[in-house]
């Protein structure tokens, strides 16, 4: 099912959490709204959810104004960021409960029920945790059975907030996966909100990326990463070395000069220059102008700190290539921008 | 305490005393000398004065305590007490509920002032209560004049005057224990809810109200407890006539005008094990539902 989401707006007191949001959600895609705290992307999916009310615009679910309807009749699945399992209930009653509520007509027998449920925890994999309670199953096993039971209703929608946001690294990069293959196998249109760029690159099908109540940028996730719109969506996807520089003659100068970087034609004057740590190259030179102020390696990676004539900066190769070059702490180098990107000055 | 350090001297592998057993190792520092601490308290207060009860009655022997209780009198005023303070109690787990729901989840002008009138019966000397009580629910006060006109009830100096002046005392007890639990529901297992499909009540019904019920059969406990126990206010709108509306602390205090000591520790401790065994059975059934879904 499509979602169209168009000039939603929501105020709290003072505070604009969403302003004329346009949006649309593809059939059957796996999206991800991505933005830091405060950016509205949480607001923005309670509100398709019916969780939360638009103070203007409107909302198709498959073409349908949405808006008046309650949660109930939306149909929508929803799992939250801590699980909101009910605590007196054991896992197959939680995963039930959907169906239960049903009006007397449209309830599916106890024995669909039951078949139904198990199913559905053969899917999470917790088949046997039928009759644990939430306290007593792990993290990532809660957040299988809030999925299971946010299935259950059949949704036509997914909407996921922050749904791997309490567990641990390991947990979560397996869940994630797991939600993958699983979007792959049942192709539910499926919205996700996530602070982690990561996850939201590694996962979805394309990308929202959401700052101060407003859309930055949508794309799929090598667009939104190599084609940023703007300085916040460069910023905030991955890290970064930013410079204020001045343009002129299509070149950024920084300055104190210690860097110039190609510009392309549209900016002039002061503007902000961006270049990722694996976009910087660096060379050995006893004549450079950057020293090695610090060597981080983790794991297969290596990470460079920079100290150009004050200006500090970041570069990262993998750890083969920093041995091939042989800088150790203290060095003096060259330093050559192989990519960088221009915005001007906001 | 001193069982407590006695216990550290023992050597390891002697099998140690009960104390050792307990003691498992812990970061928490104190155990021996808090448990200590606690046993000596507690048999001080509470077990100490009780002790000295059953002891009392005890010089009646075995067949004289029998006598001493099972008169009809008592026997009549048991029901009144115990039966009333149970309906009472149970009022109150309905209104106090209600109150406790309106407190918690809607802000209104004058909120706070409300919060603050539940703490009253906890504060007011029970014979004040009592006293207001039956001056407005008196066949000529205010409300008793009106019920009598309109329906002919009769409310002061009947048991259904000693069931609302138990309702009054024990209100605070189902409000305070249900409020903090209800605060720290974290809406999010409602809007679950909403979102697969439950209505309003059945939200309330199948997640808020299981998730309330252990506190509030702590506050129906508490109630019930304060109204078996309560004299102050219910004497004055009981009426006191003997095998309707007398109470069984005033029986007590009746024998014991009648120097009957005796007697009167014997009711005391008729009180006390139908006390003991009705909390039990309710912390009992509390455990059980806790156990369900711990933490």
């Amino acid at each position: 099912m499509a979602i169209q989401v168009s000039g939603i707006t929501k105020q709290f007191g003072s505070f604009r959490a969403l302003d004329a949001v346009d949006l649309e959600v593809r059939s059957g895609e796996l999206l991800a709204l991505l933005g830091p705290s405060g950016s509205g992307k949480t607001t923005l999916l309670r509100i398709m959810a019916g969780l939360e009310f638009a103070d203007s615009g409107s909302l198709l679910l498959n073409g349908e104004e949405a808006l008046s309807l309650t949660p109930r009749e939306r149909q929508v699945g929803f799992v939250f960021q801590h699980y909101a399992l009910f605590r007196h209930m054991t896992v197959f009653e939680n995963v039930a409960f959907g169906m239960k509520v049903r009006p007397r007509g449209q309830r599916p027998t106890s024995t669909e029920i039951k078949r139904r449920v198990m199913e559905l925890l053969e899917l999470v994999q917790l088949a046997h945790f039928a009759d644990r309670y939430p306290a007593q199953l792990s993290g990532g096993q809660r957040q299988r059975v809030a999925l299971a039971r946010a299935l259950a209703i059949e949704p036509k929608v997914l909407l996921l907030d922050e749904p791997f946001g309490a567990l641990d690294a390991k947990v979560r990069k397996e869940l994630r996966r797991w939600l993958r293959k699983l979007h792959e196998d049942i192709h539910i249109t499926s919205v996700f909100v996530t602070h982690d760029q990561e996850e939201a690159l590694e996962l979805a099908d394309r990308v929202v990326v959401m700052s101060q109540g407003r859309i930055e940028q949508v794309g799929s996730p090598a667009d939104v990463y190599d084609r940023p719109a703007s300085a916040f969506v460069y910023e905030f996807l991955g890290q970064v070395n930013r410079f204020d520089c001045v343009v002129a003659d299509g070149v950024a100068r920084t300055a104190n000069g210690a860097l110039s970087i190609p510009a392309d034609g549209t900016v002039r004057g002061p503007a902000i220059a961006y270049v990722r740590p694996h976009d910087l190259g660096l060379s050995p030179s006893a004549a450079g102008p950057g020293r090695v102020s610090g060597i981080h390696v983790v794991g297969p990676d290596a990470r460079i700190e920079i100290d150009l004539a004050g200006l500090p900066l970041e570069a990262e190769m993998d750890r083969e290539r920093l041995t091939a070059l042989g800088l150790r702490l203290g060095d003096q180098c060259a330093v050559h921008i192989d990519r960088a990107r221009v915005f001007p000055q906001p | 305490m001193v069982a407590a350090t006695t216990s550290d001297a023992v050597l390891p592998n002697s099998g140690g005393t009960v104390l050792s057993v307990l003691r498992k190792p812990s970061v928490l520092p104190g155990f021996g000398l808090t448990l200590g601490f606690t046993l000596t308290y507690l048999s001080l207060i509470v077990l100490l004065p009780l002790a000295a009860l059953a002891l009392k009655a005890a010089g009646l022997g075995w067949s004289g305590f029998w006598d001493a209780v099972l008169t009809p009198r008592v026997l009549a005023a048991f029901k009144v007490s115990f039966g009333l303070s149970l309906a009472a109690a149970a009022i109150n787990a309905v209104f106090g509920f209600i109150v406790a729901w309106v407190l918690v989840r809607y802000r209104f002008p004058g909120d706070r002032i409300v919060d603050a009138l539940v703490d009253l019966p906890f504060a007011l000397p029970t014979a004040v209560a009592g006293i207001a009580l039956s001056a407005l629910y008196a066949p000529n006060g205010w409300i008793g004049s009106l019920l009598m006109e309109w329906f002919g009830l009769r409310v002061a100096f009947t048991p259904l005057g000693i069931a609302i002046a138990l309702t009054f005392i024990g209100l605070p007890f189902v409000v305070r224990t249900v409020q903090p639990i209800l605060q720290d529901l974290p809406p999010e297992e409602e809007e679950a809810a909403a979102a697969l499909g439950a209505t309003r009540w059945q939200a309330f019904r199948r997640v808020v109200f299981p998730a309330l019920l252990p506190a509030l059969l702590t506050g129906f406990a508490l109630a019930f407890a304060r109204g078996v126990g309560e004299y102050g206010s219910v004497i004055f709108i009981a009426g006191n006539i003997p095998g309707l509306s007398e109470i069984l602390p005033l029986l007590i205090v009746i024998k014991l005008e009648q120097y009957d000591y005796a007697g009167a520790a014997a009711v005391g401790v008729l009180m006390l094990m139908a006390s003991f065994i009705l909390l039990l059975a309710l912390n009992l059934l509390q455990a059980w539902m806790r156990s369900r879904h711990a933490r």
